[in-house]
Parts: C-alpha cells; sequence; structure tokens
C-alpha cells in the first residue's frame, strides 16, 4: 500500500508548485495510473515514491512506514523501476541487464540466472536466444520487453511505470498492454503507472488519478467511474468526448445479459471476447439493429443476440444513475 | 647506410630511445593521473565540465615548443623540465575526452540506473566509466601519439631523448645522423598510436561495438 | 640561472612576467631591448608567423574541399583517403621536416615547412567536408532535386552551404595545430615566431624566447577564438533555433 499524505514539491527558485497537496491511497496488488497533461506533476509525484525526487512537503508511506526510513539507493532496490526511453545499459547484454537489482541485492550466481530465465520467459523472449544479445540488437518492442523484466528482476512488491510503452507504434503498445496485464493478473503487483494517454490509462488502470496543471489531484477513482461521472469540467473535457464509448470499451459482449438467439442466421456474428464498443461498430458496420454473438474462435454455438438498444440502455442507465 | 645504421648501434641510442619512451610513458600516465579524476569530479556540474573542457581548448592550442621553452626558466635545463611540459601538454586531450564521454552517457540511462538503487559510485564505475572507456581512450592515444612528437623537442631545452640526433644531423650536415633521429620518431609514434587504438578497442565494451557498428549501418 | 633552484626561480620568472611600466634590468624580461627592438625583430617576426599559417591553411583548404566532395560522393575512396592523411598526421613534425629536406632534398627553408603544414591539415578538413556533406538531411537533398536543382546547383546552394559550419570547425583545429607546427618550422628556416624562440635559446636570452613562446600561444588562441566565432556567424539557423525552444 502506498499513502500520499499532503504531498507537495515547490522547486527551488520558483514559487510555483508541481505538484500540490496530494493525498491519496494506491491498494497493494492494484495498478494506480497517474494521467494527465504535460505539466501536471505525474512523472514527478511517481518519482518521489522512489525518492529519485524528494517533496517539499508532506511524506509518502509504504505498507505503513515512511520511505524515507531507509537510504534512498536501498529503497530503489526494493522498487522496480521502467521507463519510457528504456535507458538499458548498451555495453551489457540483456541478461545482465535484467540481472542488475539482483547483483547489487548479493543474489548468488544461480538464483540470479534461473530468475532472467523466468523473466525473459514470462516478457516472451525466450532466454536462449535472447540472453546474451546487446540492446542494440533488439527491436525497440523487444527492448521495452526487457526493461519490464528488468524492473521485476528481484520481484519488488511495487512497480513505477513512465510511460513503459510509449516508445513504440501503436499496434506493439496494444499488444505489450495486454501482455502486461495478463502478466499482472498472477504477479498482483502494486503499481503506478504514468502516462499522458487518457486510454491507455483506461485500459491499464485499476484506479485512475487525473493530475491537472500545478500537481492538484482532479479526480481518483475507477476507470468506470471517472468516465461515467466526472466531477468537474477539467476531468469530462481531459477524458473527452467519446467518454461514453469508452466506457463501452470497458465492458465485454460475454459480460452482457443476451436476449434470446432465435432465427438470427442473417445478423452479423460477434465474438463475445469483443469489448461493447467494438461489438457496436460491428453491429454499424453490417448495417444491422442487433449481432449474433458466438464464443471466442466463432466455432460453438451462438450465445444468444445483442441489440444496439440492449447497449443504449446499459450507457444510459449509468449516465442517470451517477448523474 | 652504413652510417644509418651506425648511429642505431651507437651506445648512446638505446639510452635516448629508452629515455624518449620513458618520456612517452611518464608524461602520459601524469596526464591520465591528472585529468581523470579532475574530469570525475567536475562531471556533476554542467558549469564546472564547460569551463573544464574551455581549459582543455585553450591548453590544446598552446604550442608544444612554447610550452617547453616556458618551462625552461623555472626548472631550468633537462629532464625535468621536458617531462613537467609533455605532462602538461599530455593533460587537455586526455580531460576533453574525458569529461565528454562521461557526460554523453544518456540522462536516461543514468536516471534508470538511479532508478534501480545504484549509488553514485556505482553508476560512475559501472556504468559510465565503461560507456566512456572508448572515448576516454582515444584521449589517450591522441596524447600519447602528441608526447612522442613534442617529446622530440626536449632536445632544445637539454632534455635529450631522439630529437638530439635530428639536431646533431642538422648541425653537422649528416644525413644518415638526422634520418635515424627522425625515423626512429616516426616509428615510435606510429607504434603508439596503432598500440593505442589497439588498446582503445580492447576497452569497448562489445555491446557499445555492436550499437556502433548498427548506427553506421542504419546510416 | 638553470642553476636557480625552482622555487626562487618561479618567483623571478612571475616578477618578471606581471613587472609594470617600470623598467627592470634585472629579472627574466628586459622591458628595455623588448620596447627597442619591437618593431624591428617582434612584429615582423608575427606577421611572417601569420603568413605562413594562413597561407599553409589556405592551401590545405583548396585541396581538401574538393577531395571530402568526392569521398563523400564515392565512399571506397574515404577509408583510403583518412588512411593515408591520418599517417602523414602521425609522424612528429620534426620528423616530417627532416625527410623533406634530407630525403626529398627540398632546401632549407619556407617550402618544406608549408607542404608539411598542409600535409598535418588534410585529414582534419578532409574529414568534416565529409562529416558535413553527411550531416545534410536526405530530406533536403530529396527536396531539392524535387524543385529541379541539378546535383550541381544541389552541391553549391544546399549541401556545401549546410556543411560550411562544420569545415570550418574542422580549420578551426587545424589552424591551431599548424600555427604550433609552424613554430618548429623556424628550426629549417621558415622563419617565424619560432626564430624568436631559437635565437633566443641559442643567446640564451631568455626575453627573446618568453616573446617569441607567449605570442605563438595568444596567435593559436585568438585564431581558435576566431575561428569559434566564424562557426557561429555562419550557423545562423542554429542559433536561432536554440533560441526558439
Amino acid at each position: 500500500m502506498i499513502e500520499f499524505k499532503n504531498v507537495s514539491k515547490t522547486y527551488a527558485g520558483s514559487d510555483r508548485a508541481v505538484v500540490n497537496d496530494l493525498t491519496f491511497t494506491i491498494q497493494n496488488g492494484e495498478i494506480c495510473v497517474l494521467v494527465g497533461p504535460s505539466g501536471c506533476g505525474k512523472t514527478t509525484s511517481m518519482r518521489m515514491v522512489n525518492r529519485l525526487i524528494e517533496p517539499t512537503q508532506g511524506e509518502i508511506l509504504i505498507d505503513g512506514q515512511k520511505n524515507t526510513s531507509m537510504s534512498g539507493t536501498q529503497l530503489r532496490r526494493k522498487i522496480g523501476y521502467a521507463i519510457q526511453q528504456i535507458g538499458l545499459f548498451p555495453h551489457r547484454t540483456i541478461a545482465s541487464n535484467v540481472a542488475t537489482v539482483p547483483n547489487l541485492v548479493g543474489w548468488d550466481k544461480e538464483r540470479t540466472a534461473s530468475r532472467v530465465d523466468e523473466l525473459l520467459d514470462l516478457v516472451g523472449l525466450p532466454p536462449d536466444q535472447y540472453r546474451d544479445r546487446y540492446p542494440a540488437e533488439l527491436s525497440g518492442g523487444q527492448q521495452q520487453r526487457v526493461g519490464v523484466a528488468r524492473a521485476l528482476a528481484a520481484d519488488p512488491p511495487i512497480m513505477l511505470m513512465d510511460e513503459p510503452f510509449g516508445a513504440v507504434d501503436p499496434i506493439t503498445r496494444d499488444r505489450l498492454q495486454n501482455e502486461f496485464l495478463n502478466i499482472q493478473q498472477d504477479i498482483k503487483k502494486t503499481i503506478v503507472f504514468v502516462t499522458h494517454d487518457i486510454d491507455e490509462a483506461i485500459k491499464m488502470g485499476d484506479k485512475i488519478a487525473i493530475l491537472k496543471e500545478g500537481g492538484i489531484l482532479a479526480q481518483y477513482d475507477t476507470p468506470e467511474n471517472i468516465l461515467a461521472n466526472p466531477t468537474s469540467d477539467f476531468v469530462s473535457s481531459f477524458v473527452g468526448t467519446d467518454r461514453v464509448l469508452k466506457r463501452l470499451s470497458l465492458v465485454r459482449v460475454r459480460d452482457m445479459d443476451l436476449e434470446p438467439a432465435n432465427g438470427g442466421d442473417n445478423l452479423p456474428r460477434i465474438s463475445d471476447k469483443l469489448t461493447l464498443k467494438d461489438a457496436l461498430s460491428e453491429i454499424i458496420g453490417a448495417g444491422a439493429e442487433r449481432g449474433l454473438v458466438v464464443p471466442d474462435g466463432n466455432g460453438g454455438n451462438p450465445r444468444g443476440t445483442l441489440s444496439i438498444d440492449a447497449i443504449k440502455a446499459l450507457s444510459h442507465e449509468a449516465e442517470v444513475s451517477s448523474g | 647506410m652504413d652510417d644509418f645504421m651506425g648511429v642505431l648501434q651507437r651506445p648512446d641510442f638505446i639510452d635516448n630511445l629508452i629515455l624518449h619512451i620513458e618520456y612517452l610513458l611518464l608524461a602520459t600516465l601524469l596526464g591520465i593521473v591528472i585529468a581523470i579524476p579532475v574530469s570525475v569530479l567536475v562531471n556533476r556540474s554542467d558549469w564546472a565540465s564547460t569551463f573544464a573542457i574551455n581549459v582543455g581548448n585553450v591548453g590544446r592550442a598552446v604550442p608544444s615548443l612554447a610550452v617547453l621553452v616556458l618551462m625552461f626558466p623555472v626548472f631550468g635545463l633537462g629532464f625535468d623540465s621536458a617531462l613537467f611540459a609533455l605532462t602538461l601538454l599530455a593533460i587537455p586531450p586526455i580531460m576533453i575526452n574525458a569529461v565528454v564521454g562521461l557526460r554523453q552517457v544518456s540522462p536516461q540511462i543514468l536516471d534508470s540506473a538511479k532508478g534501480m538503487g545504484l549509488s553514485g559510485g556505482q553508476i560512475l564505475s559501472r556504468i559510465q566509466v565503461p560507456i566512456a572507456a572508448p572515448i576516454i581512450f582515444a584521449g589517450i592515444r591522441t596524447s600519447a601519439v602528441q608526447v612522442v612528437a613534442s617529446a622530440t623537442l626536449a632536445t632544445f631545452i637539454g632534455g635529450g631523448a631522439l630529437g638530439d640526433y635530428i639536431v646533431e644531423g642538422y648541425q653537422r650536415n649528416n644525413t644518415a645522423i638526422a634520418l635515424a633521429g627522425a625515423l626512429s620518431v616516426a616509428v615510435l609514434a606510429i607504434i603508439t598510436e596503432v598500440g593505442f587504438a589497439g588498446l582503445e578497442r580492447a576497452f569497448t565494451p562489445k555491446g557499445l561495438r555492436i550499437a556502433q557498428k548498427r548506427g553506421r549501418a542504419r546510416k | 640561472m638553470d642553476s636557480q633552484d625552482p622555487p626562487t626561480a618561479i618567483l623571478a620568472f612571475l616578477q618578471a612576467e606581471f613587472a609594470t611600466g617600470e623598467q627592470k634590468k634585472v629579472g627574466l624580461i628586459d622591458w628595455e631591448w623588448l620596447r627597442d627592438n619591437f618593431m624591428e625583430d617582434v612584429v615582423p617576426a608575427l606577421f611572417q608567423h601569420i603568413y605562413l599559417c594562413f597561407i599553409s591553411l589556405a592551401i590545405a583548404v583548396v585541396i581538401s574541399v574538393p577531395l571530402g566532395i568526392l569521398a563523400a560522393r564515392y565512399r571506397w575512396l574515404y577509408p583510403w583517403l583518412t588512411a593515408i592523411t591520418g599517417f602523414f598526421y602521425t609522424i612528429p613534425s620534426f620528423s616530417m621536416f627532416t625527410v623533406l629536406i634530407f630525403v626529398i632534398g627540398l632546401s632549407v627553408g619556407r617550402t618544406p615547412a608549408i607542404i608539411a603544414l598542409v600535409l598535418y591539415s588534410l585529414l582534419v578538413l578532409i574529414r568534416n567536408v565529409v562529416t558535413g556533406l553527411d550531416s545534410v538531411p536526405p530530406e533536403t537533398k530529396d527536396a531539392a532535386r524535387g524543385m529541379g536543382l541539378t546535383d550541381r546547383q544541389i552541391l553549391f546552394r544546399v549541401e556545401l552551404p549546410l556543411a560550411l559550419p562544420v569545415i570550418v570547425a574542422g580549420m578551426r583545429i587545424a589552424i591551431v595545430t599548424v600555427i604550433g607546427i609552424a613554430v618548429i618550422g623556424a628550426y629549417i628556416g621558415a622563419g617565424g615566431l619560432g626564430d624568436l624562440i631559437f635565437d633566443g635559446i641559442t643567446r640564451d636570452f631568455p626575453t627573446l624566447y618568453i616573446t617569441g613562446a607567449v605570442l605563438a600561444t595568444l596567435l593559436a588562441i585568438g585564431s581558435d577564438l576566431l575561428f569559434v566565432r566564424a562557426e557561429r556567424m555562419l550557423s545562423p539557423w542554429a542559433r536561432r533555433s536554440r533560441g526558439a525552444t
């Protein structure tokens, strides 16, 4: 658990705070996304957790203990750290890069080596093939995987990630995001994740902290609640006028109550794995009013039909309940 | 030709050759011992780094013969003057390259090193120095070759070494003696250049060599 | 004075160096001599030095720019050019002079000095011409071609102007090297500030060699600054874009 308590940061020689009286709590095993426009202090806030930056006021507690209770370097060895530009060490092999923190904290060779292989497997880089390569021999996407593996190396309970998938093309980013979410289901780390991209925040976050300029917390809640119920004009304009559609992308077809499928042979077929947003797009694209829901893989029996009205009703219902 | 070989076989030739090599090794080593710690010290501050580079550039502009003769009134004739001057000449290239080399390590690499809990000393010794090694060695090579050339001028302030033969050759208008000096210095310079280039390669981490090659291929 | 122990010597040296207007008979610098002979001995040596160095640099530029353009275009040429000019660059200058005189048979004087100075400048200049041309973005050349410029026009109107700051940076390194080596050239009769140094050593007259050494140093540093200036002036776009961010 990470607790921000009245944390402020003002740089020497400036009277404007970059982070302003930040108070919120991140629960164990959650991904908390800090998101906001540039200059909102999201990276600064993240960097105060492992004390790359020291706050001018307030304190940050990790599992109830002040993060100043040990030296900065000791603290950082216990917290995973991955950044957008990756920062792999160009003169070291992939294995040696991943082994950085285990070596620092004095793991023995065997344990480190097997951990490195395990992590490379986890991020989808076969160890036999990649262990002894150098960063320059990898693509951008592969380097980002190594960056994530390196941050996970000593199995830290907390990870800080600053736009860790920022430096790759959108398709690779999407894949890396999905893979990381899958990994997170098993490892259940407490993660502070910084991005400027609201879509990434909605996709990755269990909670989202929206910051506005000057480092002020505008709203802190689950993606669903933020989309359904933005508490200010700033938040609603930041999440965008398509927030209704964005909410649809949080719900999957399989989670909906379906209507019985009688005689829907000429309806468009929709995988139950799709999000409502994608399903809506499929239905409208086919010029239909409803779609035939089939299990993922398109092979099994239809599970029912989903109508545009049902989707409309859902979004309306949430709007009313939150409004 | 007989004369030429004759000079090389003179008993004092080997002494002067050794003296020349002594200048090379001592001045380069002293240059390293002085320049590297200074570079590490200024590394933390932008201002100090820029200042060190500017001082280095000015130092590099000073003609080598000028440095030698300006030592002469201070330390008098002989070895000490020459060694002091040659050390002064060896410092700027090593210092400039070391400062630039340490600072060109990208801020993201330094940030992730710090973020993973490496201490300041560990970042310097495990990250910055290995990455800067090729550039630092290039500076050392430049200095070493320059010391070989400048040590030839030590003869003018009574510092001996292989320059003695060149001067003797001019004074007696003797081709064999002049060439014995000139060619032995030239060969020493080339050996130094090649030898230090080898060291430079040996100290370039493999990952950086690959990165360099990729960079070139991409161009 | 060579028997003085270092601390006294340093003191004497500093006293002499920073002596004010009052005349000093004792000390390293004989200010009276300097005043009386400044115009006849010192100034001509300075001008000879400047002439020698700039003529050598000019010749080297005239050789290097076409060679650099060729090497940028025909890439196989480049390693050969750098190997050959790099070899010249490695040979100590005193050796080079000696070989030019005793082996090639040039007579003592300005010619072997200028030849050596040109040879020393080639590596840096050619390398910077090629680097400069390489630094022109391909999109820029492509746009020029798309607007109908011929290869020749692209070279003279786009590539060379954009490469000029880098070429001038090379000239800066070359001129500093040349000024330093030209001092040694006085030993083979090339004249210049080295004359003062060698005369001073022969006559055991510190005023003379200290004047020579100090002026050579100032000339080198001054030229360095001059070319830094030129480099900045020639790339106004770099300054503006830096100012904008």
